[in-house]
């Protein structure tokens, strides 16, 4: 029987070897994860999205607004509870890289579409009082540390000013969500300031770039989404609604090959660690045939010195990719306002823990198993001969 | 004096095992470096190609994008007709032509969902603006129709873009007429006649303004007298300054993926090359034993060693780049987050991108042997004799 001592004592033989292997083993891991989150995050709309939220957007294109009377018309739909419109703004502060997730809100309902939205600083009544006030994810507050009551200019790529080079918002209130459905960088404004505003510089009314509306309980969604596309077949817009999932998955379609890429490298990162550690083992085996043959001669079995090396190589593995999981669990924060600007809703899942874990136990059996079956073949009397 | 060469050469022979497997360790991390940065090559040459320093696009202030970018009919008309650094030949008008541009919702090709092609509505003299624009199928486009034409690259990606096709535009159906070849990123676009789009969608606007300059022109003069201009200030850069921004968020995404994998692929492949070399060391104890005994400085230890290191990262460097070769000019295509449009491009790998290749896979091998050279050199020749 092959005590866990021995195998400890062996791997810290080579003290340095060791320690690289389990190195490259933990950093392997850590991007594999690093990588598969950024995949989630991509997909983190969809998977997010509620059942009975309901999305209409023009059917054209993304780029063409739907008339304002369109919200009235839709939320007197039997089976609607509340509405809210989303104007896209196309903010960024003070640079174009500074890029915002900006848009005009209806203040008096995004609460009743969104429950799973919390006010955690200031209020909701406030930021309903002031027209100029603007409510921010918890993130985007971090990101660029806004505080409440701090007015803020924002640019905006679509729509001039009413007066000056920049909007000016005050932030009243910071909100954070726990569902992936709702992105924590948003920053949104009252509706009424924006018509207003629109209307000062444009001369007629604004368009807003989508609506949203919350379904009752048990409201037949699929009979309200005809309802809603018929209303507008023959123009002057015409309209797609869908659920939020199918919203969400068409900015995923949007990315194209981009999640394959992405899980592409991490085959690529899979193969590089596999063969430092089955190159790491088999420098074991080469050190190790002589102890081998020993322990043969000592009455160990074929069976028992096969696990010998086995066991090297799954604690190496176990040890590193532990490592690995550990890292990239206690970076998650760090890596959240990082990446967050371009993969928002980075989490790591314990879906990818759970398969990063599977990855280095396979790797461990993969890298063990052929100086186990050398040491099962090895005979002894060869094994002794040879003299390090 | 130097150590041999060959000596190196040959004692990476006599250890072929651990050779082949590092330098497929060091082949696969270069090889996935090799492919993103091929990628990153591919869909930057899309918008820096073709750029030209005497055509200008004039947007809205504070736009980023043309898509964002809005002037209304008789203010473009305005601004073409009162800027003299426009070309004008004879009594011919000017060059320059108001353009829409935004995104029809299409279906991709093989059923993978829909995207936002960009469609451009275009007047006859777009065409003058762009060197190398022509039709590759069917016919060109007949002004004052209902007509498309197609973008080449479009054609396999999206379902419904031959000619014969109709693409209905809210509630018009417009037929795809020809297709067409050109420069940069207008290959995967759809184009139409400028003013049959703007009624069809009931967008009575230019998005932008695009016209080349008279020889000569100032354009630092030309870019302030547009801005501080009282009644229509508007935004105006060169095409190739234009072109390169729209590469911003695309580029900063792939940017960061290709650092952290960079980053942290190149730590666990120096891992395994130091892993290499210390083994190396430990087998040739012996060895160094006697050439510092028979006269060869610790100094040449240190290169020798350093050299057998570099060797590796080469070597690997350049199985990475061979594995990455077939890579190059394979299609793939994905949101460009400046333009909100589905954009196509290929894998390049281009000269720069082997030569970061073979630098960085230089860089690997330089980290990865330092340690084990230095401890080469630093062996006392009686205490290495001893080794066997």
């Amino acid at each position: 029987m092959i005590s866990f001592k021995l195998v400890r004592r062996n791997l810290t033989k080579h003290k340095m070897r060791s320690a690289l292997t389990i190195a490259s083993l933990m950093v392997g891991v850590f991007l594999l994860c690093v990588l598969k989150s950024m995949v989630v995050a991509l997909e983190s709309g969809v998977a997010g999205a509620k059942r009975d939220r309901l999305v209409v957007q023009s059917a054209a294109s993304l780029f063409i607004g739907l008339p304002l009377p369109y919200q009235q018309r839709i939320a007197e739909v039997p089976g609607v509870q509340k509405t809210c419109k989303w104007c896209w703004f196309g903010g960024y502060f003070r640079e174009p890289k500074n890029f915002l997730g900006a848009f005009a809100t209806d203040s008096d309902t995004i609460f009743d579409v969104y429950p799973e939205m919390e006010v955690i600083d200031g209020s909701i009544d406030d930021w309903r009082k002031d027209r100029s006030g603007c409510l921010i994810g918890d993130l985007l507050a971090q990101q660029f540390d806004w505080k409440v009551g701090q007015t803020i200019p924002i640019i905006s790529a679509n729509y001039l000013p009413p007066s000056g080079d920049a909007w000016q918002f005050t932030v009243r209130a910071i909100y954070k969500s726990e569902s992936s459905a709702v992105d924590r960088r948003t920053f949104f404004f009252n509706w009424d300031y924006f018509q207003e505003s629109f209307e000062k510089v444009m001369k007629r009314t604004p368009d807003t770039s989508t609506i949203v509306m919350r379904t009752k309980p048990g409201a037949d969604q699929n009979e309200i989404m005809r309802t809603v596309e018929g209303f507008y077949e023959n123009g002057p817009q015409r309209v797609q609604c869908t659920t939020e999932a199918a919203f969400q998955a068409q900015f995923l379609t949007m990315m194209g090959n981009v999640p394959f890429l992405v899980t592409s490298i991490g085959s690529g990162v899979l193969v590089a660690i596999a063969l430092a550690c089955v190159n790491t083992m088999l420098m074991a085996f080469r050190d190790q045939a002589h102890d081998v043959g020993i322990m043969k001669a000592l009455g160990f079995t074929d069976g028992g010195v096969s696990g010998f090396m086995l066991g090297q190589s799954m604690l190496l593995c176990i040890v590193g990719g532990g490592l690995g999981i550990l890292l990239v669990k206690g970076l998650e924060p760090a890596f959240m306002a990082f990446l967050g600007s371009v993969f928002p809703g980075y989490a790591v899942t314990g879906r990818t823990l759970a398969v990063a874990a599977l990855v280095t136990v396979a790797i461990g059996l993969v890298a063990g198993v052929v100086p186990a079956i050398a040491a099962r073949r090895l005979r002894c009397v060869e094994a002794l001969r040879s003299v390090e | 004096m130097l150590v041999p060469l060959t000596y190196n050469l040959r004692s990476l022979f006599v250890r072929r095992s651990a050779t082949v497997l590092t330098l497929l360790g060091i082949g696969a991390t270069v090889t996935v470096l090799t492919g993103f940065l091929a990628l990153q090559a591919g869909f930057r040459s899309l918008y820096t190609q073709g750029g030209r320093d005497d055509v200008v696009i004039f947007m809205r202030p504070s736009s980023t994008s043309e898509g964002q970018s809005l002037f209304l009919r008789e203010i473009a008309d305005r601004l073409i007709k009162s800027s003299p650094e426009i070309l004008a030949v004879g009594d011919a008008p000017p060059v320059a032509a108001m353009e829409t541009y935004f995104a029809v919702r299409k279906q991709k090709a093989h059923g993978a969902g829909e995207t936002n092609v960009p469609i451009r509505g275009v007047q006859p003299t777009s065409f003058q603006l762009r060197d190398g624009l022509r039709i590759v199928e069917g016919r060109e486009l007949k002004f004052g129709s209902d007509e498309l034409i197609v973008g080449r690259k479009l054609i396999d990606r999206m379902a419904g873009c031959n000619v014969g096709d109709v693409i209905v535009l809210n509630l018009t159906p417009f037929r795809v007429v020809g297709i067409f070849e050109g420069p940069g990123a207008c290959e995967s676009e759809i184009w139409t006649d400028f003013d049959r789009a703007s009624v069809a969608l009931n967008i009575p606007w230019a998005n932008a303004i695009l016209a080349k300059l008279r020889p000569g022109t100032d354009f630092k003069k030309l870019e302030e007298r547009i801005r501080s201009d009282k009644e229509t200030p508007a935004k105006v850069m060169t095409e190739v300054d234009y072109l390169r921004s729209q590469t911003n968020a695309l580029g900063m995404m792939l940017g960061l993926l290709g650092s952290i994998l960079g980053t942290v692929m190149g730590i666990a492949a120096v891992f395994t090359a130091m892993n290499t070399m210390l083994a190396a060391l430990a087998a040739r104890t012996h060895e160094i034993g006697i050439l510092l005994s028979i006269g060869f400085r610790p100094f040449s230890i240190f290169v020798s060693f350093l050299f057998e290191a570099l060797l590796l990262g080469v070597l690997g460097g350049a199985i990475g780049c061979l594995l990455a070769l077939p890579l190059h000019g394979i299609k793939t295509g994905t949101t460009n987050w400046d333009t909100f449009t589905e954009v196509a491009f290929a894998f390049r790998i281009t000269p720069e991108v082997l030569t970061t290749a073979v630098v960085f896979s230089l860089a690997l091998g330089l980290l990865g042997g330092a340690i084990p050279a230095f401890r080469a050199a630093r062996l006392a020749p009686t205490e290495a004799l001893r080794r066997r």
